[in-house]
């Protein structure tokens, strides 16, 4: 793409982004959403191949139908409140619509339906933005509101990792295996939100570390699909054997940092006398782990056939930014021990 | 305790730093030091009570044995891992051996924890690396689908745990060892009491195993390395046996009538895993069969939570650690000579290689319990508890008795005993290293019958 093309659309979505996280008013709030869903569509469809313009279409309908029910929501509960204030919603019918607009907006069970299969029309580095960058603004006014019906969070959380989980299961498309992963790290989420909410940034973070390693890692070895990963093993060796450690703590093994978000909500719920919620929550995380192992498996843990030409390559150096790479892997590996001084850095 | 786990942390620092024609004597050397450093841990002045090392770190007469066990275990595995890795290359051999000392830095780091959540912590952090042992360098195919069930099967488990001891940490509002006995959880009789009971053990029992929730076990014992099996069968399954021990101290009252199925069911066990071994036809699943059975019988010694139960499930964890480690070193002399595990392709053995049957010999006298071993001591102990507990469970853990005698002269007469098969035409004489690996396995068994005082825990 052209780079000055490029150049405002990147700026346009930070600068919407920029725009709802500083916004107390819900039309500068829904502006800056609007801004961020237009200038995505650009890239989405920038090869355009019929199913990258299929996914931009598919997500353009979904995130326009939300930010419609966000601003019929924020215009009832201007009407009936008399004020436009973000933090000051007090009746619930805004409330609850805004929460469903917003899981519209992120991808939530049973609003998930588009996550799939928009991110399996996208390349890898616009599916990472689709999965990181975006839902960054909705979690913003996630985070603001007042969320007034408990029962309508931690059925959205808990049908979200289900869903995640199961909805994996089946599929060979790394992204969308990616999708569903991201469906039941949002579910984690969104089963905090009303308890602690900087668990939710918490785990928001933790989560995009985790799923940047992954992605920069399937772009890396160029491939999409579970079977064309088999072949790492003698191109990226080093990357090959890290792999098994991110996948797994996206799946939440301890001693990985992917554990951290997990134990920290699974303690908040069991505070809040849930714990059957927080035992179906850690058992539901059992069916992405399993997803999450065939690809180690894949990786890393079995050596396919090679011919000889393949098996001893030439390593040279390589022209991808494996920097934030070796970063985030460090990041999705090392980081449990920290956990008292993150949680005091995010409950400031 | 530092003394111990720095040197074994710098020992990943020495396989990544060693010239590789050295790697396996510098490696050997240094985990043997270690090991020899960590029998200071069974010297202890009073019989009960905690050694303090620290805030985080605390050994007591329970856990010392199977730290000692966990270090001595190590040089072990490097002896036996020297043959199948040596045609590897050489990033792969250090990777493996990084494994193996990983392994052991979390298994100190979970023998010697005073909190439960940092136990819980290490509990699962020791899935990873035998996850990766036995997926990687397994030798069939079948090695994907027991990685699977292993991961699976104690995940399910433990997750509850976690979320048991979150429960028991926001009421009680501490999980150290060391505050745990004068805070039971007031018991009401709520069916939620008894879940949480229940979420409390199953991971320890699926650990150990419990005869149910088993079928873990064959699978990944069969499928790992001989180091994968050796330190499964050793150490891993104690984890089990040494968090249930753990952890009974907040369990009261309710285990007095919770118990009762789950005793029944790891008796039943010993014997059902029993039968199944005299009909086994591949000698390393006939000894993994063996390992449930003999901890089946820690299991319900546990669970009776008697001091003579207590004792006996100790001593018999450490004796069965080192026996088990033992006969799959053997099996594994015969896998590496053969490339099969069935038994009957390698028999008569005592004519071709009649050195290692002597070590066949102590080792199957060993499992099946022969006085003055502590695997009689262990054995006796828990069948004295039971039998106080109720008449009738002399039936069950007598016939397994019965059973265990039979399936381990079964496995020594069929490897060594009868006429040589024909078609064993080049079979190579017994390594020293062999050799020193089965003596070091079998001399602390026979060291400990003249001192049992240093593996029986804190009740005896």
């Amino acid at each position: 793409m052209n780079p000055y093309i490029l150049t405002i659309l990147l700026f346009a979505m930070g600068l919407g982004t920029t725009i709802t996280f500083a916004s107390s008013h819900w039309l500068l709030a829904w502006m800056g959403l609007e801004i961020n869903t237009l200038a995505i569509l650009p890239l989405m469809c920038q090869s355009h191949h019929p199913r990258a313009v299929e996914a931009t279409i598919k997500y353009f309908l979904t995130q326009a139908t939300a930010a419609a029910m966000l601003l019929f929501a924020s215009i009832t509960n201007a009407w009936i409140t008399g004020q436009w204030n973000l933090e000051f919603m007090s009746y619930s019918l805004p409330t609850t619509l805004v929460t469903v607009a917003l899981a519209l907006k992120i991808g939530l069970a049973p609003l998930h339906a588009w996550m799939p299969e928009v991110l399996q029309g996208l390349d890898l580095t616009t599916g990472l933005i689709l999965s990181t960058w975006q839902k960054l603004a909705p979690f913003c006014l996630l985070l603001q509101i007042n969320p007034s019906n408990t029962s309508l969070l931690l059925i959205l959380g808990l049908a979200s990792t289900l869903v995640g989980g199961w909805g994996g299961l089946n599929q060979n498309q790394l992204r969308k295996i990616l999708a569903y992963s991201s469906i039941a790290h949002l579910g984690w989420m969104i089963l905090v939100l009303q308890f602690f909410p900087s668990l939710t940034l918490l785990t928001l973070l933790m989560y995009f570390v985790m799923t940047f390693s992954l992605f920069i890692t399937f772009k890396v070895n160029n491939s999409t699909t579970i079977n064309s990963l088999s072949m790492s093993w003698s191109k990226a060796p080093i990357i090959s054997s890290m792999v098994p450690f991110i996948l797994l703590s996206l799946g939440g093994l301890p001693p990985l940092s992917g554990f951290m978000p997990k134990w920290l909500i699974l303690q908040e719920l069991t505070k809040q006398s849930l714990a059957p919620l927080a035992t179906l929550a850690a058992l539901s995380a059992l069916l992405s782990l399993y997803f999450y192992l065939r690809i180690s498996y894949a990786m890393t843990l079995t050596m396919s056939p090679n011919i000889l030409s393949n098996a001893l390559p030439w390593r040279l150096p390589s022209n991808q930014h494996t920097l934030p790479l070796a970063i985030t892997t460090s990041l999705t590996i090392c980081l449990l021990p920290l956990t008292p001084a993150i949680i005091t850095l995010l409950t400031l | 305790m530092l003394k111990i786990l720095i040197p074994s942390m710098f020992m990943l620092l020495t396989t990544w730093t060693s010239p590789f024609k050295q790697l396996w004597s510098t490696i050997l050397m240094y985990s043997f030091l270690v090991a020899t450093l960590s029998l200071t841990w069974l010297a202890m002045p009073t019989d009960t009570g905690w050694f303090y090392i620290n805030n985080y770190m605390a050994y007591d007469p329970l856990s010392s044995p199977l730290l000692v066990l966990t270090c001595w275990l190590l040089p072990l595995m490097i002896i036996a891992s020297q043959n199948h890795l040596a045609e590897e290359p050489e990033n792969r051999q250090r990777t493996y051996i990084s494994l193996l000392i990983s392994l052991q830095i979390f298994l100190i780091l979970a023998f010697s924890a005073t909190e439960m959540i940092m136990f819980y912590v290490m509990f699962e952090a020791t899935l990873i690396p035998t996850l990766i042992i036995i997926t990687r360098w397994g030798n069939q195919m079948e090695r994907l689908n027991a990685g699977t069930y292993f991961l699976f099967y104690t995940l399910a488990g433990s997750l509850p745990l976690l979320v048991a001891l979150l429960i028991y940490h926001s009421s009680m509002g501490s999980l150290s060892y060391l505050s745990l006995t004068s805070l039971p959880l007031t018991c009401s009789n709520l069916y939620a009491n008894k879940l949480w009971w229940m979420a409390c053990l199953l991971a320890f029992l699926v650990k150990m195993p419990l005869y149910g929730v088993h079928l873990w076990l064959p699978k990944a014992h069969v499928e790992a390395p001989i180091a994968g099996s050796m330190v499964l069968a050793a150490v891993l399954l104690k984890l089990g046996g040494y968090g249930m021990m753990r952890i009974m101290i907040i369990l009261d009252p309710l285990t007095k009538e919770l118990s009762y199925p789950f005793i029944i069911l790891a008796l039943w066990g010993v014997i059902m895993t029993g039968s199944i071994c005299l009909r086994q036809t591949d000698l390393k699943s006939l000894i993994a069969y063996s390992s449930v059975s003999h901890m089946g019988l820690v299991a319900a010694g546990i669970l009776i939570q008697t001091p003579w139960g207590f004792t006996g499930a100790l001593i018999l964890m450490i004796a069965h650690g080192l026996t088990s480690s033992a006969l799959f070193c053997l099996a594994n002399t015969n896998y590496e000579r053969t490339h099969s595990r069935t038994i009957i392709l390698a028999r008569g053995l005592q004519m071709v290689l009649p050195l290692m049957a002597t070590w066949w010999f102590l080792a199957s006298l060993a499992n099946l319990a022969l006085p003055p071993l502590p695997n009689l001591m262990g054995e006796i102990m828990i069948i004295t508890s039971l039998f106080n507990w109720s008449f009738y469970t002399l039936i069950l853990t007598g016939l397994g008795t019965l059973i265990t005698a039979s399936y381990s002269l079964y496995m020594f007469l069929l490897t060594q005993r009868g006429p040589i098969p024909h078609h064993l035409i080049l079979l190579e004489p017994s390594h020293t290293r062999e050799h020193l690996l089965l003596a070091l396995h079998l001399l602390p068994l026979l060291l400990l019958i003249a001192k049992p005082e240093l593996v029986w825990g804190w009740t005896a």
